[in-house]
């Protein structure tokens, strides 16, 4: 508070303001930053730190310790469980950008007739909750074979990712300047080169979001591989992990893997972001 | 380098003819304006030589060769637009080298057309810059830079020099007139700024409602309106119209206006005269009206004019006045400013008869023909 005191004495005019507007900044890194500090805490919590038999539990664990993630490092199954789910991510991450970033492109960039109505169709497929649709699409999973299968996890997670990467692609393609293209196009460009050499290029942070939005959802989906595993172990994904350590106690562990299954989003949110530069068309026109 | 002939040219939006049966010659290594109003066409008429706009009727030849259907890429034509189109994320340098690359043309040799436009166009130094790091002048010498390097057949310019400041556009002008004397390209300018095309152009065309006004060198186009349109757009303070009626006066024939007999000069005269009676609007330039103290100083064709002082508009060296005659008839025209003039006061004025324009009311139409000929 005294930090709050000093900082509206600097400017005296709307000093009331300013205290709002600080406190409005605590309370916003407070909500982001509360959760993960929990996170953490219990997972380097000691038994005696969260089953406390009635006292209050401590703010800070009586007795740090890293022992749970020494137990996960090595569990033998638990990297199985993170290869799989970095691999489904990546993979998917890689499938919805082939098919998504074309379809965006031309759903972008031109007047194709029907375009309204394959925008309908398309976000569509997100009308219905996950769970409503999990079943027929497990169904004709196992029809066409893809049940138990990484293709089949990873075929799903595209779908699901694919009408976002397709619209938050088309809105990429959509602002780049007319005469951009048609610069290339006088300068003797075909179509391909003008959108490899002008358009994907210019396009790369709306993708960027894209790509870290469906890693996102492959890494925390578990409806769809939760049905489409059925049990197989060696398929399971750190969202299905989790699922099994949901009545282990004493909850370190569970908070541990909480922490594992962060860590990677965080990396590759990171990495992406460089790509997500704002204000990248800036200096085309004018 | 080529020559462009275009060959009843259309474009239509829907309903909405935006070029209509259009035809135009450009000879090979001229510099054509396509000037005109907004919203006449002249894009348009240069995307469609580019090759970004479909054809809806009429040819395209440029150097003999028929290129109304080819698409955009593979016309041998480079150029510039109004925004200039600089690709963002290219430094200077690979969008200078852009359309060479696309042309495999070998390293070596794109090295050297690259030295050379870069010393042409002073943009030494600022290779490895990003557009969004140079100023916008150096933005419109590398949109140039980049369109001549391909050493193009026909350079299509879009009001390339509009976004720069008047001191820019200056010398931005000087350059463009120097670089067309150096490299000698056929050059299609397009701009609604008629001094820039004054200034730069061996013709112009001038473009009204997707049709061509006049097709021109600038000298003609300013002392030889063909159309009323072209008087009223080409000038800076625009021209005077009065309505009128050719009429004999002594042994001359003349018009009679709303602010007095106007004597035309004795060549003219003769050939109106058989047009007595016939209505006319009469254009005279602010120019061709002067103020003088010394009567013995004008001619006999002169017309004598009193006006009262409305407004005065000061322009620098010299001031425009905005005059009302005894009948109401509001007149424009630019005195020196050695003399104060104030609003108000009465004045006298000399219109020269040898500089009117006769244009007939209906058809618009100079009723002296193109060349001053009926």
């Amino acid at each position: 508070m005294k930090f709050v005191r000093r900082y509206a004495q600097l400017t005296p005019m709307a000093s009331s303001k300013r205290i709002i507007w600080v406190m409005g900044v605590l309370l916003a890194i407070l909500t982001v930053l509360g959760p993960v500090y929990l996170l953490v805490k219990y997972s380097i919590s000691d038994g005696a730190s969260i089953n406390t038999g009635g006292r209050p539990i401590p703010f800070w664990p009586l007795h740090p310790t890293l022992s749970v993630y020494g137990y996960l490092f090595s569990d033998r199954h638990f990297y199985t469980v993170l290869g799989n789910s970095l691999i489904i991510a990546l993979l998917t991450v890689a499938c919805s950008m082939l098919l998504g970033v074309p379809a965006a492109y031309i759903l972008g960039r031109y007047k194709i007739p029907g375009r309204r109505l394959v925008l309908l169709g398309i976000i569509s497929v997100r009308l219905f909750p996950d769970i409503a649709s999990v079943i027929p699409i497990v169904e004709f999973f196992i029809f066409i074979g893809a049940h138990q299968t990484y293709w089949g996890v990873i075929l799903s997670h595209t779908l699901l990712a694919l009408p976002y990467v397709i619209f938050i692609g088309m809105g990429a393609f959509e602002t780049i300047p007319q005469e951009l293209e048609d610069q290339a196009s006088v300068m003797g460009a075909n179509r391909f080169q003008t959108f490899y050499s002008v358009l994907l290029p210019l396009a790369v942070p709306g993708l960027a979001a894209a790509a870290i939005y469906t890693f996102l959802l492959s890494w925390d989906e578990f409806i769809f591989i939760y049905f489409l595993t059925f049990g197989r172990q060696e398929m399971f994904t750190l969202t299905l992990y989790l699922n099994g350590l949901k009545y282990a106690e004493p909850q370190n562990l569970l908070a541990a893997t909480s922490v594992c299954l962060s860590i990677p989003v965080i990396a590759f949110s990171m990495v992406v972001q460089r790509y997500m530069v704002a204000g990248i068309s800036s200096g085309s026109i004018k | 380098m080529a020559d462009v002939v275009l060959k009843s040219l259309t474009k239509k939006y829907g309903n909405h003819v935006v070029v209509d049966h259009l035809n135009l010659a450009i000879k090979e290594g001229e510099f054509v304006t396509l000037l005109g109003p907004s919203g006449c066409g002249k894009t348009t008429l240069l995307r469609m030589i580019a090759g970004l706009e479909k054809v809806d009727g009429g040819e395209i030849v440029i150097g003999g060769k028929r290129y109304t259907a080819l698409p955009a890429q593979k016309r041998n034509l480079a150029m510039v637009f109004q925004s200039y189109a600089l690709f963002p994320h290219m430094s200077i340098r690979n969008n200078i080298i852009f359309g060479l690359r696309l042309k495999r043309i070998a390293p070596i040799k794109i090295e050297q057309k690259l030295t050379w436009i870069v010393n042409m166009l002073h943009l030494k130094g600022l290779e490895d810059r990003l557009p969004k790091q140079v100023s916008g002048g150096q933005r419109q010498r590398v949109a140039l830079a980049r369109a001549l390097v391909l050493d193009p057949d026909v350079l299509l310019l879009d009001e390339p020099l509009s976004n720069l400041d008047a001191a820019l556009r200056e010398t931005a002008i000087e350059e463009l007139k120097n670089i067309h004397r150096k490299v000698g390209k056929t050059i299609i300018y397009v701009t609604h700024n008629q001094i820039e095309a004054m200034t730069m152009s061996e013709r112009i065309a001038l473009l009204n409602n997707g049709i061509i006004e006049q097709y021109e060198t600038p000298k003609q186009l300013y002392d030889h309106p063909a159309t009323m349109f072209t008087a009223e757009f080409i000038g800076s303070p625009p021209m005077n119209f009065f309505t009128g009626e050719i009429s004999i006066e002594g042994r001359t024939a003349g018009v009679k206006t709303s602010i007095g007999f106007l004597r035309l000069n004795k060549d003219r005269s003769r050939r109106i005269i058989s047009m007595a009676g016939r209505k006319v609007t009469v254009g005279i330039r602010p120019h061709n009206i002067y103020y003088v103290e010394h009567v013995a100083q004008r001619r006999y064709t002169d017309a004598n004019i009193e006006l009262v002082i409305e407004l005065v508009e000061n322009m620098g060296d010299r001031s425009l006045i905005v005059g009302k005659s005894s009948g109401g008839t509001l007149v424009r025209f630019m005195v020196t400013r050695e003399e104060e003039f104030l609003p108000g006061r009465t004045m006298h004025v000399f219109i020269d008869g040898r500089s009117l324009h006769l244009f007939d009311p209906l058809l618009k139409l100079n009723i002296f023909g193109q060349d001053g000929t009926i």
